[in-house]
């Protein structure tokens, strides 16, 4: 996914002259060309993620659309405050971009993993967030949200899936799958690969959405006869869907704990329970059980 | 003194005295700073958004009485307005909110945030070619934060010879984390240095008038908290966040007055 984000960054660039490309020294060699053709507006600034926000607000406020880039942790929740401050409260825009969650680094322990991201960002006032899960609904979330002067955030993944979720519009949820039983699964971002594997033939609901906030509560609400589960590798979604009022919602996902089990993305799921397996076994416990709370 | 920062310092003890609000020694170490900030840079009160405006940001936000009485002194709105510093419902908060007073240019508050905006705006302008500048002014109290030190790591990187770092030296941190010799520090991470007394305008406005190529320039300005008035001078902490009654007020004016 971060060679479709270079790829779209540069197709921005080349007709829009106010597009900045800002680097935590991450992702450096994918940007090489762009820094050729465009020596001004490359800058791979520092290993200081404070001070890259600050600077994204100050570009901003000089009109331009910086795009920051780094690793997930260090980006959102080392910065938490230069976010909240200098470009909510402020109101610059900005567009952050971030690898690495939610283990992606798996092989690098809770360091370098991130599953608050999308959670904490979206309790921030003028804040989109966005998990998109292919780099189709990535390509479309950035072109669409780039320049409209709001900070925005987007979760990159080195494992997208490659489901056809439709038309892609930004706060929009998608019916990937519609069953008759009582139940429906709601997931995020790369994970639907896994989800829609486990529930392939099963007759349930699925949805899946790429836009954590603004969340498609009028799309939720259409479900809210029946028993939610939202399984989900980070948080932020669950508490997203749970703003619908009268829903009944489980969650499979997150433990409350630090997963130093190292490995790769894969293992992590699979530990969790998110391989196609566990999510299964989570969905059929559903399914088997009516009166479950 | 200069008559109008004698008049800034009369309207922040006059203000803080109505409205119980305003950190007092922290706005009088940097009048004469905003003061010939104000003289220096190129600006328009009656159009706060001109386009080819320089740019002032108030890193150190607790001095944002200081600030609008100073904004008020050049024009931007009758310091009448500022009586209601504070209360619910005002334009004008202990910190300030660009959407509500003009001639922000940044929201400031917590330490150490509006530095870096200042070095991103900029950077803007460098990209641009523009003439305009940026002046930040800053607190040793706030270079606690390391994102003071990030901020330069950067503007000296990107040669930011339009950006000017106001540093305000009033030894806030006696008590402490001290940050002794500040000229000597940002010389070290690259800057240009000029060291001045904070309350001699001569010596400000040559400072903010003069550049050094690729290099953002700091003026360390030594300066006195509560200049201006000796029982603030003597009594800084206890005077950090407090208004004066009507007795100390005019106290307080007599001293501003006989200085």
């Amino acid at each position: 996914m971060r060679g479709k984000f270079k790829q779209i960054v540069t197709e921005l660039a080349e007709r829009d002259d106010k597009v900045i490309v800002i680097l935590g020294d991450v992702s450096v060699y994918q940007f090489d060309q762009f820094r050729q053709r465009w020596p001004d507006r490359f800058y791979n600034m520092g290993i200081l993620e404070p001070t890259l926000i600050s600077v994204t607000a100050g570009l901003s406020a000089q009109g331009f659309f910086p795009f920051v880039h780094t690793i997930a942790p260090f980006l959102t929740e080392r910065c938490y405050e230069q976010i909240k401050l200098d470009l909510c409260y402020n109101r610059f825009g900005g567009n952050i971009v971030t690898c690495g969650a939610s283990f992606d680094y798996a092989w690098d322990g809770p360091t370098h993993h991130a599953y608050t991201d999308l959670a904490i960002l979206r309790l921030l006032p003028g804040m989109e967030v966005m998990q998109p899960g292919s780099r189709r609904e990535l390509d479309v979330l950035i072109r669409t949200q780039y320049a409209n002067g709001n900070p925005s955030y987007f979760r990159l993944s080195d494992h997208p899936h490659d489901v056809d979720t439709g038309e892609v519009v930004f706060g929009r949820g998608t019916v990937v799958h519609r069953g008759s039983r009582d139940v429906t699964v709601i997931t995020a971002g790369p994970l639907l690969g896994n989800v829609l594997e486990a529930v392939r033939d099963l007759d349930v609901n699925l949805l899946s959405f790429h836009t954590i906030k603004p969340i498609d509560q009028a799309l939720i609400a259409q479900f809210a006869h029946t028993r939610i589960l939202v399984v989900h590798d980070a948080f932020g979604l669950k508490e997203a869907v749970n703003e619908v009022a009268g829903l009944r919602v489980w969650y499979h996902g997150f433990p409350d704990q630090f997963c130093g089990w190292y490995g790769k993305l894969d293992d992590i799921r699979q530990k969790l329970g998110l391989d196609a397996t566990g999510i299964r076994a989570a969905v059929l416990g559903m399914l088997e059980n009516r009166e479950r709370r | 003194m200069n008559a109008t920062c004698q008049k800034i310092r009369a309207d922040i003890l006059s203000i803080s005295h109505s409205s119980g609000h305003g950190h007092i020694p922290t706005c009088f170490s940097v009048v004469e700073a905003l003061y010939a900030v104000y003289r220096t840079l190129r600006h328009r009160p009656t159009e706060p958004q001109w386009a080819e405006r320089d740019l002032f940001v108030l890193s150190k936000g607790h001095a944002a009485l200081g600030h609008y009485c100073t904004l008020a002194a050049f024009g931007y709105f009758p310091v009448a307005e500022v009586g209601a510093f504070g209360a619910f419902g005002s334009l004008f908060g202990c910190h300030a909110d660009r959407f509500k007073v003009p001639g922000i240019e940044a929201s400031t508050g917590s330490l150490g945030h509006g530095i870096g905006i200042a070095v991103g705006m900029a950077l803007g302008l460098k990209i641009q070619r523009s003439a305009r500048r940026v002046v930040t002014l800053v607190g040793d109290g706030e270079a606690n934060e390391g994102t003071v030190w990030e901020a330069v790591l950067v503007a000296v990187d990107q040669k930011l010879s339009g950006l000017t770092i106001l540093y305000d030296h009033n030894k806030s941190q006696r008590r402490c984390l001290q940050i002794p010799n500040p000229a000597d520090r940002f010389r070290a991470f690259g800057c240009a240095v000029t060291e001045v007394s904070g309350h001699d305008l001569d010596q400000l406005e040559q400072a903010l008038s003069s550049f050094v190529a690729d290099k953002p320039h700091v003026i360390v300005a030594d300066t006195v908290k509560g200049f201006g008035c000796q029982t603030l001078c003597d009594e800084v902490f206890a005077w950090h966040r407090r208004s004066p009654d009507s007795v100390t007020l005019a106290q307080l004016m007599e001293e501003l007055y006989a200085g």
